[in-house]
């Protein structure tokens, strides 16, 4: 089990084996028997024409797997969704980065790709919010929109021709991250949905789940709109940050947040795949059993998180029949 | 090691400042220890320590030599320590030879005693075969796996894990010797010398984060540390070494402050490291 | 010495075509983006592979393929007698080299251009054959990341003593003097990537030897992809829908 290096009692051991067991039974299994290591061959009929998709490769006429993962079919197309593996970018995706580089017109993030991604000025709303031509004093100011080590947050908008990743930052919701933590979790465990960004309102938080597994839990900010007025008060901006030492979080907000942050942490640890519901559902069940927040990385809410999510993936199939 | 931004290295200070990180743990817990002894069955006792991400491993390996002039009576420890490139891509090639470097010392400095040899956590003495003639040297190895923060205090509760798990051969010296000549020892295969070991000291590393000291912390909170006080401390509250990393000055009051904290920490600590080390030696026996 | 008993059985009780027990684990270090710890008997190894990640020193990029980067360290312990140079030793840097050529002749470099992957392999416990033990752990972490590769690579060792092949040699049987062939195939292709040997041997017995270690490959091949496959089934199953 990677990283559940947990000290568990002999009955915690059992009641863990018990509800892995269970999830998987339940498990597809058309997906299980699609299970394949580098180069096993992959059952194709031969006859019908079909499109060698990712993770394959010909090999003397067999399709052969060249990662370890599921074989999936879709209409025509064969490939082979690597389970860990790097990030796999696809145009639209929303993404949390970290600002690696501010060179030249363009800042360079790191997204867990095999290369950094290329964050143009140009594709980067104005602090003014007018629409009009970035000029040489732009450029000199960049390290005032984002500079090192920034989080941001961002969609990707294409491809370049050598590889390479260009992403844009033109609507409201996307921007710098502040006030709160980055957590850093494998890529196939954040599956594609409608909505990345969750205004969890009972707690004031706002929770990002990055396509590439990076996620941001952190205060709630308003929609961007405020970098529009701060730019009338940038001069007092430069001075804040005195006195921004002083506004920590509140206390109950950071108790929320540190909550919602172990339970991502747990989820990743057992390897169940991760949004929203599943995590508010998490943190609830903690409340529930009255578990400190420090204990939630524990043994015992690991068994636990992993018996309820048995029961509740056995629920789902039995509604589905 | 990643670089933090400014909000989030905000954030950190500010959960530090309130007693609650970004973690859950309050400023004086330690992550959950993970202790499994027997790890490298060529060395004469090994053990690998988990705290949280940070793993290391230390082996404990006795050879037979001479005992120095100086102190005939004591047998010699030397403590290594290695940084694999395993626990980040900069420990590679000569990366990590500066705090490799810096960890030997401190561990050196924290359970060896002076030159004298006086105070040492581990007695040299018990390590004398034939005075004067043979004795045994005692290679403590320290490998860091995996790297997420308080790499000392780990090392020292793997060491001290590892010297619990210690058999040192039982050694028959020929009785007739003149008194010039090496004596003619024999290793037994069979008989082995537990180490006593309730009076090692453990390592606590109190790291200053703005007003407030924190225990244990991860590689992020180390980012954003002003100074750091390793004090190790013995089972009878005895202050055994003490280390002071990081630029910032200290007010001296604050020091003796951080003693007092640390010793109350380590109680703790040693009865949590002894329970894990007895249960790691008990699953051991038992697979 | 004899190091092969007139009943067939070598020093440690095992027949001479039989190998030690394997023991492979994925995912120990929790840091790195893939990671194993593979066991041949006494001899225990952790690979550790960094990457497809951005290549540091922008001199050393490759425009059309991946940068493949290697380290082998030894630790102090890992030997009878204490090392005291873990790493930067000439043998250290020869056999990062034979690790490195080996990985990148498998790995399909030209998926990932101008990145870089990084493959560090620390040695725990020295008993003979770590050369075979660091392959076969660094397949297992590269698959691990989720790297492509035209097949796995897998590795081992044979030798010839008092007149009969053995396999999978341990240290004493290594030190005896008698000749050390290391063999690496990639067992789909059916192709030889490593061949090396010290010693002298007459041709026709090179033959039989070599061909015992390839054995021995197949068999590590087996076992390698039993433990993906199982490793592959877990993660999936657990992700759910």
């Amino acid at each position: 089990m990677r990283g559940l290096q947990l000290p568990l009692s002999q009955t915690q051991r059992i009641r863990l084996q018990r509800a892995l067991e269970k999830l998987q039974s339940l498990s597809c299994k058309a997906n299980s028997d699609a299970s394949v290591t580098v180069a096993d061959t992959i059952p194709v009929n031969y006859e019908d024409a079909f499109l060698k998709g990712h993770g394959t490769t010909d090999l003397n006429g067999d399709l052969v797997a060249t990662v370890c993962g599921v074989v999936e079919r879709i209409n025509k197309l064969v490939y082979v969704r690597a389970l860990r593996a790097r990030y796999k970018p696809e145009v639209g995706d929303i993404v949390v980065g970290r600002v690696v580089e501010v060179s030249q017109k363009r800042w360079r993030l790191e997204i867990n790709f095999s290369l950094d991604a290329i964050l143009m000025l140009s594709s980067m709303n104005m602090p003014d919010g007018i629409q009009r031509r970035r000029t040489a004093l732009d450029e000199l100011n960049m390290r005032g929109i984002f500079e090192e080590n920034d989080v941001v947050c961002a969609e990707v908008r294409n491809f370049q021709h050598d590889g390479s990743l260009q992403l844009q930052a033109r609507s409201q919701k996307y921007g710098k991250l502040e006030k709160g933590q980055l957590l850093i979790v494998d890529p196939y465990l954040v599956k594609k949905s409608k909505q990345h960004f969750h205004h969890l309102e009972q707690f004031g938080i706002d929770l990002i789940l990055g396509r590439n597994g990076f996620i941001w839990v952190g205060e709630h900010v308003e929609a961007r709109d405020s970098m529009v007025v701060d730019q009338a008060n940038s001069s007092e901006q430069s001075m804040v940050p005195e006195e921004k030492s002083q506004t920590h979080t509140p206390l109950e907000m950071r108790q929320n947040i540190c909550r919602i942050s172990n339970a991502v942490r747990v989820l990743s640890a057992l390897g169940f795949s991760i949004d929203s519901d599943l995590i508010l559902e998490t943190v609830e069940l903690s409340s529930t059993v009255k578990i400190d927040i420090h204990d939630m990385l524990g043994s015992e809410f690991h068994v636990l998180v992993a018996e309820r999510e048995a029961e509740r993936r056995s629920l789902m199939g039995k509604r589905k029949r | 090691m990643v670089g933090l931004s400014v909000g989030e290295k905000h954030f950190i200070q500010g959960g530090i400042a309130q007693d609650l990180r970004s973690d859950g743990r309050k400023r004086l817990t330690y992550r959950p220890i993970y202790v499994e002894t027997g790890v490298i069955p060529q060395a004469h006792g090994s053990a690998r320590v988990r705290l949280g991400a940070t793993d290391v491993i230390a082996s404990v390996k006795a050879e037979l030599g001479k005992p120095s002039a100086l102190q005939p009576d004591k047998g010699k420890i030397a403590i290594y320590v290695d940084c694999s490139p395993t626990a980040a891509p900069m420990f590679e090639g000569r990366g990590g030879e500066e705090l490799s470097t810096e960890l030997s010392v401190a561990l050196q400095r924290c359970l060896l005693g002076g030159k004298s040899g006086a105070g040492a956590g581990i007695d040299p003495t018990s390590l004398v075969v034939v005075e004067g003639k043979v004795c045994w040297d005692l290679y403590i190895d320290g490998l860091v796996i995996s790297s997420d923060g308080n790499l000392l205090d780990a090392l020292a509760a793997a060491i001290k894990a590892a010297l619990s798990n210690t058999g040192i051969p039982k050694v028959d010296v020929a009785a007739e010797t003149t008194s010039d000549e090496q004596p003619e020892v024999n290793i037994s295969d069979e008989e082995f010398l537990q180490f006593d070991t309730s009076g090692i000291p453990v390592i606590v590393t109190l790291t200053k984060v703005g007003r407030h000291y924190i225990v244990d912390a991860t590689s992020e909170e180390e980012s954003q540390m002003s100074s750091a006080v390793s004090i190790s401390v013995n089972r009878k509250g005895h202050i055994c070494g003490l280390t002071k990393r990081g630029g910032v000055g200290l007010d001296p009051s604050i020091i003796l402050d951080m003693i007092s904290v640390a010793k109350h920490v380590s109680e703790q600590l040693i009865n949590k490291l002894d329970s894990e080390i007895a249960a790691a030696e008990a699953s051991e026996e038992e697979s | 010495m004899e190091y092969v008993s007139p009943e067939g059985l070598r020093l440690d009780g095992r027949r001479p075509m039989e190998m030690r027990q394997l023991r492979a684990e994925i995912g120990t270090v929790a840091k790195a983006n893939g990671s194993a710890v593979f066991e041949m008997g006494n001899t225990k190894v952790i690979a550790a592979v960094y990457g497809p990640r951005e290549v540091q020193n922008r001199s050393q990029q490759i425009n059309d393929q991946a940068l493949v980067r290697c380290e082998y360290s030894m630790a102090n312990f890992s030997t009878g007698d204490r090392m005291r140079k873990p790493k930067g030793d000439r043998r250290s840097t020869e056999i990062s080299l034979v690790i490195r050529q080996t990985m990148e002749a498998c790995i399909l470099t030209h998926l990932m251009p101008r990145s870089q992957i990084d493959i560090f392999v620390q040695v725990l416990q020295a008993d003979g054959g770590t050369r075979s033990a660091c392959i076969n752990a660094a397949t297992l972490a590269l698959a691990d990341a989720g790297i492509p590769m035209r097949d796995i690579v897998t590795s081992c060792s044979a030798g010839y003593l008092n007149s009969t092949p053995l396999l999978d040699l341990n240290y004493i049987e290594d030190s005896a003097g008698g000749p050390d062939v290391t063999v690496g195939i990639l067992p789909k292709l059916d192709k030889v990537t490593l061949l090396q040997m010290d010693a002298k041997l007459p041709v026709d017995i090179f033959e039989n030897v070599m061909g015992l270690a390839i054995e021995g490959c197949k068999a590590i091949a087996n076992y390698i992809r039993e433990v993906l496959l199982e490793n592959t089934k877990q993660l999936e199953y657990r992700r759910g829908l």
